[in-house]
Order: C-alpha cells, then structure tokens, then sequence
C-alpha cells in the first residue's frame, strides 16, 4: 500500500484508531480507580471483562438487542465485584491472589460457556453493534472531526465518565470519605464512616465497569466473542490508574497513550517497516510491566491500597 | 449534684479468656475534668472504646443526661454526643485540616462545600484558644497541631463529652500545660470531659474526680482534692509501691561507645538524625529524652546498624562498626533492647527458651549445626530464676507473656551476654508498676557493674530517675547534655520543645 507514514491521512486515522481502542481501556480503568481510591487492589477486573464480555455476547445475541447486551455486561460485572468484594473485604483473603485466581476461573467459565452456546450452530455468530454517531457540525471540523467526533455512544459515555469521577472522587463529600478510607481506614471509621461498606460500594463499581468494558469490545468493537478478546486488557488497566497517578484525568491521557500504542501495531503492520510486528504487538504490555515494577512513581497512590481493615 | 452527663452502669465486656471489663460503673459530670487512671491491661481502654461504639457491651446499660442510648457504632457515639481523640491520631495525613473536621458528616449536602467548615473553624479555634489554619495539610503539622484538629474536629460536632486516651504521651512539658489550659476552659463552658492516663502527676493537677480501676474492676471513684499521688498509686496497683529508684554517685568511666556526626533519614527518605555527637561512658546511664519521633528510633536502630547510616561513624572501644552487620555489633559488645518487643525484640511464636539463645545459637548448637537442648534449657531456667519470668516455664510460647516478663526474657538475655555497653528503647512503655521497678533496678545494677548504658526515653520520670547525663533530642539533633544535678523538668521540657538553655553555653560537644 502506498501510504505515506508522515501524511495526515494516515496520522488522522491513526489517531482516531487510538481513541477507539483506548476507550474499554478507559472506562475499566475508571472502574478500577474507584475501588483503589477505597483501598482495595481489584484485579479480578481482567477476568470480569472476560465474563462481561461472554455475557453481553450471550445476550445480544439471544435478543437481537445490543442495548440489553450491555446490561448483560454489566449485571455480570456486578455479580462478580460482589463476589470478589467479599473475598476481599470479608473474607480479608490476600487481594493479589484472589485477582489472579479470579482471572483464571474466568477464562474457563467463559470459554466453556461459549462453547456450549455454539453447540448446534454453524460458526460463530455476529451480534448487532452500536453504529458510529457522528456530532453535527464538530465531526466536519477537519482533522479533529474524525478523530474525536465519529464514535459509538460508549465512548461517548466513556468520556463523560471521566468527568463524573473527578466530580465525585474530588468535589463530593462522598468521594471525600471514599479517599479517606483509602488513606487511613481507621480514622474514616472513627468519623462515622462504614469502611466495609464503602469498599464493596467501590469494588462492584469497578466490576460493573470491567463487565460494561467486556461488553463494549463485543459490541463496539469486534461483534463476535473469542477466548482472546480482552488478552490483558484488565492489567493493562492496572497501569493506566498508575500511570494516570490515581486521578481521572490523567487516567484518560494514560488510556490514550496505551490507545495509541495499540493502535500504532496495527497500523504500522500496513507498511513495510523491517521489524517484526511482535515487537509492536508487545508495546502496551511493556509499558504495563514498567508500571507495575513501581519504576513510574507512586505519588499518589493510597496509602492503605491493599491493606486489609479490621474492625476492632 | 445534679445529675451525671453520661452514666454506665454494669458494664461486662468479655474476651476470649479474659474478663476486661467486669461489672464497671462509671459516671462524669458536665464541667469537671475526669481522670480514668489504670494500669495497662487494666480494662480502661475498653470501656472508652465501648463508650465510642468502637467495641460492643455484652451487658449492661449506657444513659446520656438520664436517657438510656444504645452506641453500636462510632456514628452513633457522635449522635450521642461523645468524641474520642485516640491515643494514636485518627487523621488523614494528605488531607487539609478543614477536610479531616468535616470527614463523614452528614450536613452540608453532597458537594461539600468547605467554606461555611473552613470559617466554623475560624471561630472554633478562636473561642478555645486551638490554633489552627485550616487549610494546612496534616503531614506538615507538627503533633501538637494534629491534637489540637483532633479536639476541634470533636467540637465541630458539637461533643459533649470528649475522651482523650493518653494526650500527652507525645507531647513536651509545656504542651501539655496548654492543653490542660484548653481542657479546663472547655470543662468550664459546660463540656464533659476525660482523660485517659496512667500519669499521676497529671491526674493531681488537672482532674476534678477520678476513677481507678485495676483488672477490669473500678476499684474506686473519688474527688481528686480529697486524694494523694501515693494513695491513687496504691489503688491502681492494689498495693504499696515506691517509685523511687536510689542512685549512688559514681565517677564517669572511660569512654566506651562513641557516635560522631551520625547523619540517618528515616522511611520516608525525610532526614530523621541530623548530626548526633554522643560520647557514651563505662559506668553511666545517660539518658536521651524527647518526644517521641523525634529521630530517637532511627538513631537506636542506626547505631546497630538495623539502618543504613548515610554519614558519620559509630565506634565501639575503638573498633569502628558504623557499616558492620548487627552481629558484629553483639561481638564487640554492644547489646540493643528495641522498642517494639513484640515484633523487633523477640519470636512472638517461639518458646522461651528458644528466645533467650536468639543471637548466641551458635553457642547452643553441635559442629554438625544441631540444637543442643539439655544446654538450652539450662540456660533458659537459669534465665528465667535470675530475673523472676512469670511462668517460669521455659517452653512457654513467648507470644503469651506479658509485656513486663517479655521485657525481662528481652534485658536479661543481653545482660547475660555481658555486654560493655546497651542501647536501651523505651524499657518500660506499657509495663505495669511493679514490672518498671524490676526494669529500673536491672539498668541501675547494670550501671553500677560498670556498663555503659544508652537510655532512650519518651517518659521524663524515667529519664530524670536513672540517668547520669540527659541529653535531649530535638528534630534530630542534641540539643544539649546536662548533669543530672542541674536538670529540672521546666528546663528538659524547654529543650525538647526545641529552645536552647539560654543561662548556660550547652555541653554539645564533647
């Protein structure tokens, strides 16, 4: 293909390619930002995007609805960020290692499920997805039209979301208390704050939000469902609240970066450029590990995260 | 008189094992200033915390101005009226001030506003003399500050009673004569308050009324005007007891233990010692006071090297162990009982006998690296006689003991190893009476045999009772080393609030 690497055309695609795929990114990272403010490490989120992402499928599916679909998504989330809640926060079991568990139970359940769906069926089957709306007037401006303008509801929402988080994490008194307990349980308690109670609030927000995400990669993005289809997008998430510094904004420049990466491997698989599409491929997940090894900072990062708080 | 503000009757609250609180009645006025005095263990604590919702009652019955209330949770306790400042501050150290006053209230809607909270305070702080800019951030303010929320974030919502467990314990002399000052002026608009302490001096200035109790019981309720610091002393221990430690005068020895320009930071990386010149000497206690936190844990655990040292030199009789392994600490003869019995001084899940050969198991063991038990246990039981352990049991799980045997198990397995000189932390923080009297009298013998000793302390009393020289640690310098002889409490107080003895140059050098 004759493309020229540095044209507009290509940059302009290239771009509204990064928004789009950063937006399941985004909003499972919004997710996750709520239960971390609130202490609770959830990495459970990659497995409820799986399950968000097989239910929603299902569901659609079966109803020819793309909207129950998404319901679909999120109810499982839900289902499962109350399960993972109480592992957490009642049970006190370790956090890490009920995310990871968590993830692999997830894996099975969903590709078993999808296998016993398609028993009698030829092939996979397409669902219905949300179609593109584009702004009137603001999806006409050059350039910036297309890139931001020309997407799905979800993101739309996605975006708007962004904006909720800051309002309520930091202009609330309920994110005010969220923080709190995050910071220092034991003082959040003695100021009449439930702590338990605000943690199963937070981590069945950040499941619902996995469950939506799942769901918004089998309807906004590919209408099919594969065992494959988050392949460490939930952790990637993880990195996005590092990177973003625990604050919504900055989140939503981290998920672009990660968009854009992303994007960047599809893209340049088109020209040929003499290096191996693997090494593009691995981008995001390089990035992911340089998060996670604590080489970003972590100024922000709540001060009782992990840690489990007993009542006395 | 009238009626009390909160009364408790009955009051049973029971552990596993234990009955901490037994039948207590307990009762405060509005006006008055109540002093709850107890050993540790004594069951105070848990009735305060079942006061502040904190633990559940297994019976009894709580009435507020004559009206039976049920508190299952902190939020309730608020209700009610009560406010509790913890012996440990209950802050978020990254929030402002005004955000950590207005933390889980209700009022003012979702938004939070803070402006109506911010002038609120204003005035609060104004009206009680508790200053207080309330947009500062927690971590920046020094610890009296952080009392000082804690108390207004008590009348920002409007308690009556207010608790303080332990409220001086982090504060210097002259602190907490202006927290008393505070405290009185709120008795006397009408508040109910409390004070949770096991300082008699402090009752006999500042209470009105105080309850004693001892083994989960209140032994008696009286008028402080009406008692003596001996007769509350003899109620909370339940016998006599005499404080009084004597103290020959003995010539300073050569030097032993020698710190100079020590430079250590802390955890948060934040300098914690800045340039400590100590020189220690045999046959001397010298005391180090301050208020906790102010470099004196980075310093014990720095000169055995259990933290890197930055810059500076420990020297031990001229052999240099600034960046030797701990072990080489105890080789040259430098023992160190830490702070934290629990989690730095002893094996919680081991024996004792296994505990008393922590450090020397190199002794106990054959050339193929097995135990030699018949050797342990000798050792143990001889231990366990010579500093009168409770159980005597040497197979006793450590973990079960209480503080005073753990402390005596913790001295006496350094004094066995007859050291030349200790780093001594906090020997007696939360001992019982008659256990701060075995402690005290093992150090002063350990003295008089010639050691030299390091005493690191928070409590005054124990500093000016046992120590030769006093030097006083201040944001992580000396701030000078004075005489026993002319130590007074005024002026160690003064020093450990930063401000130099002005009549005489300081001996800072030396």
């Amino acid at each position: 293909m004759e493309l020229d690497f540095f044209s507009g055309a290509f940059f302009a695609s290239w771009l509204a390619a990064s928004v789009r795929l950063a937006g399941p990114l985004l909003l499972v990272a919004l997710g996750e930002l709520y239960s971390e403010r609130s202490g609770v490490l959830n990495i459970g989120i990659e497995g409820t995007m799986l399950l968000g992402a097989i239910a929603s499928y299902l569901v659609a599916w079966q109803s020819g609805s793309t909207w129950f679909g998404l319901m679909g998504g999120i109810l499982i989330g839900c289902i499962a960020g109350t399960y993972l809640s109480w592992m957490y926060i009642t049970v006190q079991a370790s956090q890490v290692v009920v995310g990871i568990i968590f993830n692999i139970f997830a894996l099975g359940v969903a590709s078993y499920v999808y296998r016993l769906a398609l028993r009698g069926v030829s092939g996979p089957q397409t669902v219905e997805m949300f179609k593109p709306i584009a702004i009137p007037f603001l999806s006409e401006i050059p350039f910036i039209g297309p890139v931001l303008f020309n997407h799905t509801i979800l993101l739309y929402a996605t975006a708007g979301l962004v904006a909720v988080a800051g309002y309520v994490l930091f202009r609330t008194k309920f994110g005010l208390n969220l923080r709190a307990v995050g910071e220092n349980p034991a003082a959040a308690e003695t100021a009449g704050i439930r702590v338990s109670h605000m943690r199963y609030m937070c981590v069945i927000i950040s499941g619902a939000a996995a469950g939506a995400s799942g769901a918004y990669l089998v309807l906004a993005q590919i209408g099919q469902f594969r065992d494959t289809i988050v392949a460490g997008q939930g952790f990637i998430a993880l990195a996005i609240v590092i990177f973003g510094r625990w604050s919504p904004y900055k989140a939503a420049l981290a998920a672009l970066i990660f968009g854009a990466a992303d994007a960047l491997q599809l893209s340049i698989q088109l020209f040929q450029i003499d290096l191996p599409p693997q090494l593009f491929l691995s981008l995001p997940y390089v990035l992911t590990i340089l998060a996670m090894s604590g080489l970003v900072g972590k100024a922000n990062q709540p001060e009782a995260l992990m840690v489990p708080y007993r009542k006395e | 008189m009238s009626s009390p503000y909160l009364s408790a009757q009955k009051i049973v609250k029971r552990f596993p094992g234990v009955i901490a609180n037994n039948q207590v009645d307990f009762t405060v006025n509005r006006g008055e200033i109540h002093a709850l005095l107890g050993e540790n263990g004594a069951g105070k604590s848990t009735l305060m915390q079942i006061l502040y919702g904190m633990y559940q009652m297994d019976s009894g019955k709580i009435s507020i101005e004559g009206k039976q209330r049920h508190i299952h949770t902190s939020k309730d306790a608020i209700k009610a009226g009560i406010g509790m400042v913890h012996q440990e501050f209950m802050l978020v150290r990254r929030f402002s001030v005004v955000e950590n006053i207005v933390l889980g209230m209700d009022s003012d809607g979702i938004t939070g506003n803070l402006t109506r909270a911010r002038e609120r305070i204003r005035d609060l702080s104004k009206t009680h003399g508790l200053h207080v800019d309330p947009d500062q951030v927690i971590e920046h303010l020094p610890v009296g500050a952080q009392q000082r929320v804690e108390i207004l974030k008590l009348l920002f919502r409007e308690a009556q009673l207010l608790i303080l467990d332990e409220p001086t314990a982090v504060l210097t002399p002259q602190e907490t004569a202006a927290l008393f000052q505070v405290l009185r002026h709120l008795a006397e608009q009408g508040h109910a308050i409390v004070i949770v302490t096991h300082k008699l001096h402090e009752i006999m200035s500042v209470s009105d009324r105080v309850t004693i109790m001892r083994d989960g019981c209140v032994v008696s309720a009286l008028e402080t005007r009406n008692s003596s610091e001996n007769q509350l002393a003899k109620l909370m221990v339940g016998r006599d007891v005499s404080l009084r430690v004597t103290r020959s005068v003995r010539p300073r020895g050569k030097p032993i233990l020698k710190i100079s320009d020590l430079h250590v930071t802390d955890d948060r990386n934040q300098k914690a010692v800045t340039g400590i010149d100590i020189t220690l000497h045999a046959g001397e206690v010298l005391g180090l006071a301050g208020v906790d936190g102010n470099g004196q844990s980075e310093l014990a655990q720095a000169l055995l090297n259990l933290r890197a040292i930055q810059s500076g030199q420990v020297k031990m009789a001229d052999v240099d162990l600034t960046h030797r392994s701990p072990a080489e600490h105890h080789r040259n003869r430098l023992a160190y009982v830490p702070a934290d019995r629990r989690h730095v001084g002893a094996l919680m899940g081991l024996s004792i006998a296994r505990n008393v050969i922590l450090g020397s198991h190199g002794k106990y063991a054959s050339q193929f690296g097995l135990l030699d038990e018949k050797k342990i246990n000798r050792f143990a039981k001889e231990l366990v006689r010579r500093f009168d352990v409770r159980p005597s049991d040497v197979d006793y799980m450590a973990g079960k003991l209480s503080g005073g045997n753990l402390q005596k198990i913790l001295l006496g397995r350094e004094i066995m190893r007859d050291p030349l000189a200790y780093v001594i932390e906090q020997p007696t923080r939360g001992l019982d009476v008659g256990a701060v009297e075995a402690v005290w009298r093992e150090i002063l013998s350990e003295r008089d045999a010639g050691k030299a000793i390091l005493l690191i302390s928070a409590e005054l009393e124990e500093i000016l009772n046992l120590s030769d020289r006093i030097a006083v640690i201040y944001e992580g310098r000396i701030m000078g080393i004075v005489e026993a002889g002319d130590a007074s409490i005024e002026k160690i107080g003064l020093m450990m609030a930063g401000v130099l003895p002005d009549s005489e140059a300081p001996e800072i050098r030396r």
